[in-house]
């Protein structure tokens, strides 16, 4: 079927004769605002004459994967490459059979990705970059609020002054749900109810929490633990706090795969190559604030001064993740009610 | 009245044919979609059970999806009452330069685009929006005020936004048709005005006021677009929650199925209380004097400290969001200050292809205009089918299939769509036509409400001899009915445009890449942020929609003018919100 993203084609009104041939990513909208987005196109089309790379991003990682998935099982989807899923989601992902396998033969840059970032054995998915998810705070926030740990979350203080995401809708909201379950076992959904007083709103995506923190609608955030080097590289001026709970970071690794579907299998392994390149990774950093995944690239000095990484990084097994994440959010909506 | 409504004699086989057209379309995209949903919801493995209704309403969060959107319904009612029944008191009693304009603004909610009025309420109501920025540099206050945006209260506001005009419109006419002589006799007899007010008058008016308040329930309890853009995840409403079932991490088709056959559950039943609502006004105003305005009261001295007491706040809340819209769409933020610009517009008109939107700007605005014009232009022919099938043929049966998309909700409507579009014959269809279908079931009722009167009220003598001289049904039909019919058509055609152009809950069930509208555009916008090119656009869309809504008044007057009978005037056109996007 010929692609006619974008026209009024879309109503069958004729003019679907579109001139190059349409490439179709899909991806977190916070990766096409900040990531190396633009590079990554304008990379690929030089190696590609004739075909254009469209990014498609209009909503969290999250919800693009169920939109995926369900564009899918219509029979019909537009996208070639998925950018932005996590192992929160990559259980669903490969249940749900969304990506083919890749031939590493065909991604020369995979040699220089350590073994213990490659989450997915079964080869459907590759990391393209990895952090942690932390709590970040403005300036706004008096020192001695400054949350460092689980229980300072819950003072009574910082009433309404958290913005987090929707674990269903958003990767970083669902590393969050993730992480308290992984901190707290059983007894996780005891301490939701008596965060929620705490939260200004919990909303859709990333990117509009992240927005909204900026424009000083709450002093703390859900975001990532490279925010106090993004404020300092960005103006100067590292006026972000980065704080890890009990010394702990939900480790966030993010990756990329191939849509079943698609009929240009050899442009989706050169795209994933390009992403994978030096010239790319050394790109993630200082756009997607993000960790680079290729060994080959150094951290910008500043970067890695104020990148935190947290002393214990808390990851949940992708088995266990799959076998209760269906459980987990039908109790963290109960738990909204109240 | 029609002339012959039980003559089928002779008439019968071009009857049963003109009915195919309408049963046909509505079979294929309508009744068998909405049947898709009853399976997916109450099948497991072909076999028929309530273990998926049992199982969502077992579900905690499920209940409390349900127990929210009626508590907020009710409060968002009560608000309304209280914010639009001074405004219908004042409509009816002072004279005052402005009062026909003030008076004509109320159908305004009708048509304003609801996505555009939640995104009014974030910049003037949020923690840094004009509302507290103005009211922390008056006062030097070092913490915004007003917190209203993120609470429950942010969803009922906007509500109250849209509905108290809808009370007020209400209350206006049921006081004006009211008979004055009771309180006069009361005030003669030497009861005081608050007494006769309290003793006489509000009697009269409660039967409109409980309409009013049914209405304004109904239509909250579907709302969808404002408690999905201000409510965040813990203010969802059932229609929220079946969007979320169909595009969130747990995402499973048949629970969204589920807890769309509850909503469609609760619609009937609404529906259902709201008609008996309605029909109990109308039964009330039966045989009053109609179209009278003489003043309840003589008019004593103003008391225009109360009323600005009313009035201010009034208009904060009425004008702000809007407001706050337009003149951000003209203004590009600094940290210093806001300038001047117009880069916003600029933006939007842009045919680059913007990865937020999924869509070029300007693309969406076309899609928006295309699939406007095409559900227009569907709804007429279908409304005027319909309305043409049931002048012939009275059968309450027949009326109800006929209207049954009115009863069901946008939301449902849009998943009944989804799962239709995955299948034959509708996957042969591109996305867009999915939106295109959904908003002519949306509208198409309006319109057949709207024709129906005009044509029960034409005289059919004209049409007789029109037969009598030999002219063919469909050419009697085209040279004599729909002249006559005219501007009643095109008010029909105008406000099906409006409504269309505005609608954002099928929208949102079923746009994708290329089927991208101005009201989904705007949602994605206020999603990454950009207030900027969402008010500039949000603008766009209000005023060609005020364009749209304009052409319907005038066209609606100009019927009335002529003809003098007072069938579609505004007291149909409150019941013409039915289902729409609240």
């Amino acid at each position: 079927m010929k692609r006619f993203i974008g026209s009024v084609a879309a109503l069958a009104l004729a003019t679907s004769a579109v001139a190059a041939e349409q490439f179709v990513v899909y991806a977190s909208r916070s990766f096409v605002r900040w990531g190396p987005a633009a590079a990554i196109e304008q990379a690929f089309e030089a190696a590609h004459p004739g075909v254009d790379l469209v990014w498609v991003a209009p909503a969290g990682a999250a919800e693009m994967l169920s939109r995926l998935i369900a564009e899918l099982s219509a029979g019909r989807t537009d996208a070639d490459v998925f950018l932005g899923i996590t192992a929160g989601s990559l259980p669903r992902a490969l249940a749900e059979g969304v990506f083919r396998p890749f031939d590493p033969d065909l991604i020369p840059n995979l040699a220089f990705i350590p073994e213990d970032l490659r989450v997915d054995p079964s080869n459907h998915v590759l990391p393209f970059d990895h952090g942690y998810i932390a709590f970040v705070a403005s300036p706004a926030l008096s020192e001695d609020l400054l949350p460092r740990s689980f229980t300072d979350l819950l003072r009574p203080e910082l009433g309404g002054k958290i913005i987090l995401q929707d674990p269903r809708t958003s990767e970083t909201g669902l590393a969050f749900l993730l992480w308290t379950v992984a901190h707290f076992g059983d007894s996780w959904p005891q301490y939701w109810r008596a965060l929620l007083p705490n939260l200004l709103t919990i909303t859709r995506g990333w990117t509009e929490a992240f927005a909204m923190f900026e424009a000083g609608e709450a002093p703390l955030v859900l975001s990532y633990s490279t925010d106090a080097a993004y404020a300092y590289l960005t103006v100067g001026e590292a006026k972000y706090r980065v704080l890890t709970l009990d010394g702990e970071g939900y480790r966030l690794i993010e990756g990329l795969g191939i849509v079943r579907t698609t009929r240009r299998a050899d442009l989706a392994h050169a795209l994933i190559d390009i992403v994978l390149s030096p010239e790319i990774q050394e790109l993630i950093p200082t756009s997607q604030w993000m960790f680079p995944v290729h060994s080959g690239v150094a951290l910008p000095p500043d970067f890695a001064r104020l990148a935190v990484v947290p002393e214990h990084p808390v990851f949940l097994d992708p088995g266990e993740v799959a076998q209760h994440l269906d459980d987990w959010i039908s109790q963290w909506q109960a738990i909204l009610g109240n | 009245m029609a002339g012959h409504p039980r003559q089928l004699t002779g008439r019968g086989a071009a009857g049963a044919a003109l009915a195919l057209l309408p049963l046909l379309f509505l079979g294929v995209a309508f009744f068998w979609p909405l049947w898709d949903v009853l399976r997916l919801g109450l099948q497991i493995d072909g076999r028929w059970t309530g273990e998926r209704l049992q199982a969502a309403l077992s579900d905690p969060y499920v209940r409390r999806l349900i127990l929210f959107t009626l508590e907020q319904a009710a409060l968002s009612a009560l608000l309304s009452l209280g914010l639009g029944f001074p405004l219908g008191w004042f409509l009816t009693r002072y004279r005052f330069p402005g009062r026909r304009l003030l008076r004509a603004f109320t159908i305004v909610p009708f048509v304003l685009p609801s996505i555009t009025v939640a995104l009014g309420f974030v910049l003037f109501f949020g923690r840094s929006g004009h509302l507290n920025r103005f009211l922390m540099a008056l006062f030097g206050l070092g913490e915004p005020p007003i917190r209203v945006l993120y609470t429950l209260w942010a969803v009922v506001l906007a509500h109250a936004f849209y509905n108290a005009p809808v009370v007020a419109r209400f209350v206006n006419a049921a006081w004006e048709r009211a008979d004055p002589t009771p309180v006069e006799a009361a005030r003669t007899l030497g009861a005081r005005p608050l007494r006769a007010f309290l003793t006489v008058t509000l009697p009269l008016l409660v039967p409109a006021v409980l309409s009013a308040l049914a209405l304004v329930f109904v239509l909250c309890t579907l709302s969808f677009s404002i408690p999905l853009a201000l409510g965040g995840a813990r203010y969802a409403t059932v229609e929220v929650g079946v969007y979320l079932y169909t595009r969130g991490v747990v995402a499973s088709f048949p629970r969204a199925a589920a807890l769309a056959i509850l909503t469609l559950g609760l619609s009937l039943v609404l529906t259902y209380l709201h008609l008996w609502g309605g029909g109990m006004f109308s039964a009330r105003q039966g045989g009053v004097r109609l179209g009278s305005t003489v003043p309840l009261f003589t008019r004593e001295k103003p008391r225009r400290a109360l009323w600005l007491l009313y009035l201010l706040p009034a208009a904060v809340v009425f004008l702000g969001p809007i407001g706050a819209v337009i003149a951000d769409s003209f203004l590009h933020p600094a940290p210093g200050g806001a300038s001047p610009t117009l880069h916003w517009y600029r933006m939007i008109a842009s045919p680059a292809w913007n990865p937020f939107i999924e869509s070029s700007p300007l693309a969406a605005v076309r899609t928006s205009l295309l699939v406007g014009g095409g559900a227009t232009a569907l709804s007429l022919v279908l409304g005027l089918s319909v309305s043409a099938v049931l002048r012939r043929v009275r059968s309450r049966v027949l009326e109800t299939v006929l209207m049954a998309p009115l009863a069901v909700s946008s939301v449902v409507l849009g998943l009944a769509l989804l799962l239709a579009f995955r299948r034959p014959p509708l996957s042969a269809l591109r996305g867009g036509w999915a939106i295109v279908l959904a908003h002519t079931l949306i509208v198409y009722p309006f319109v057949v409400r709207a024709i129906r009167p005009l044509w029960d009220a034409l005289d059919p003598a004209l049409s007789e001899a029109a037969r009598t001289l030999g002219a063919s049904p469909f050419a009697t039909f085209r040279t004599v009915t729909l002249p006559l019919l005219g501007s009643g058509v095109l008010a029909a055609g105008a406000f099906a445009f409006a409504l269309s152009l505005g609608e954002m809950t099928a929208v949102a069930m079923l746009s994708g890449p290329g089927a991208m509208t101005m009201p989904m555009a705007i949602y994605h916008f206020l999603g990454s942020r950009d207030f900027g090119a969402a008010s500039a656009m949000a603008t766009v869309l209000m005023v060609t929609t005020a364009l749209a809504a304009w052409a319907w008044d005038r066209a609606g007057s100009r019927w009335l003018k002529r003809d003098g009978a007072l069938a579609v005037s505004r007291p149909t056109a409150e019941n013409q919100a039915v289902p729409g996007d609240a």
